[in-house]
């Protein structure tokens, strides 16, 4: 490996030798720039706006939740750090730390699908009502008590005012 | 006679849980810290699930991986696939028994908690110095303490070594209800 990399360098001294000062001096400035701004932007990578990106998949809360408590590592290869979609009666709405949280009802005694919303979600959660069925987009982290989404977003923006 | 014995078992176990004598928060906090001169890392995660039983004086913390939110979506991503293994090990959990429990009252008391954490598939024996509160039906609990990577075998690769702090200091804070079904 370093045998090799001696050589390339070798080469491309031998190769800059014969061109001309001002050439070198805008292909190393150049490559520098680009260089810099690449690892610029992998370091600054933006989060995944969960409204921009297709929900992977799809499900009722009854059976998302299903699906956890009869076989979690399945469940956990099929739905971590996925985008899902999930609709279910709302059966508690609540800000915690200006944040809002819905617990989706579910048919399991103990277990719901909790959904923490975005920032933009928590302003709308005064127009959501306990009782009404809604259908959430949120990054599903995994499975304790309760089913978790977060940075969730409300996806059927008709049925809001009423 | 054994149907009763089991009516009465399931009564038992009905009333249990019924009274007030679990305690419980499904959006606890807990947030890390990492500090050197390069560079400081923190990340929160707001999905904690922590249970105190006050009959029994014994606290269940548990938090998954993938919930904490990092500034930067690259180091998130590091976080989860190379330093703690999220797919492998989704979850972290702490076990253990509140020490002094019935001094607790409505001012802020100091107790210790004793127990076993679990991070990165690795368990370790802890002692984590808490603040505990308790205000008419809540429980609220607080505290800091540091972790070190080495213990949990959390591999750091050379070339990032000098961003990472060895010690990590961990935050928590906790608002427990009575919890009802």
């Amino acid at each position: 490996m370093q045998l090799f990399v001696g050589l390339m360098v070798e080469l491309l001294i031998i190769k800059i030798k014969t061109m001309n000062k001002k050439k070198i001096i805008t292909i190393i400035l150049g490559i520098g720039i680009i260089s810099l701004f690449i690892a610029y932007q992998i370091y600054n990578k933006p989060h995944v706006n969960v409204l921009d990106v297709k929900s992977d998949i799809i499900i009722t809360a009854d059976k998302i939740i299903d699906d956890f408590s009869s076989d979690e590592t399945k469940a956990n290869r099929s739905y971590l750090d996925k985008i899902i979609k999930v609709s279910g009666t709302i059966s508690e709405l609540k800000l915690e730390k200006q944040k809002g949280i819905i617990t989706l009802k579910t048919n399991h005694d103990f277990g719901s699908v909790l959904c923490h919303l975005s920032d933009q979600a928590t302003q709308k959660i005064n127009l959501l009502k306990v009782g009404q069925t809604i259908i959430l987009k949120g990054i599903c982290t995994g499975f304790l008590m309760d089913v978790i989404l977060i940075k969730s977003e409300i996806v059927n923006k008709k049925n809001l005012n009423t | 006679m054994k149907t009763t014995y089991t009516f009465l078992i399931c009564f038992l176990f009905i009333y249990n849980t019924n009274s007030q004598e679990q305690y419980l928060t499904k959006n606890g906090v807990i947030k890390f810290f990492s500090s050197t001169p390069i560079e400081d890392i923190k990340a929160e995660n707001n999905q904690v699930l922590s249970i105190i039983d006050t009959s029994t004086k014994k606290m269940a913390i548990s938090i998954l991986i993938k919930s904490f939110l990092f500034e930067k979506a690259l180091m998130q991503e590091h976080f989860n696939e190379n330093y703690l293994e999220s797919d492998k090990f989704p979850k972290a959990t702490f076990k253990g028994d509140i020490l002094n429990f019935n001094k607790i009252g409505g001012l802020e008391t100091k107790c210790d908690v004793k127990g076993i954490i679990t991070i990165h598939g690795v368990s370790k024996e802890i002692v984590i110095p808490s603040i505990f509160t308790r205000i008419g039906n809540t429980i609220f609990v607080k505290g800091e303490f540091g972790l070190f990577l080495e213990d949990f075998s959390i591999k750091i690769p050379r070339l990032v070594v000098k961003k990472i702090a060895k010690e990590i200091k961990v935050t928590f804070e906790l608002n427990h209800k009575p919890y009802k079904k």
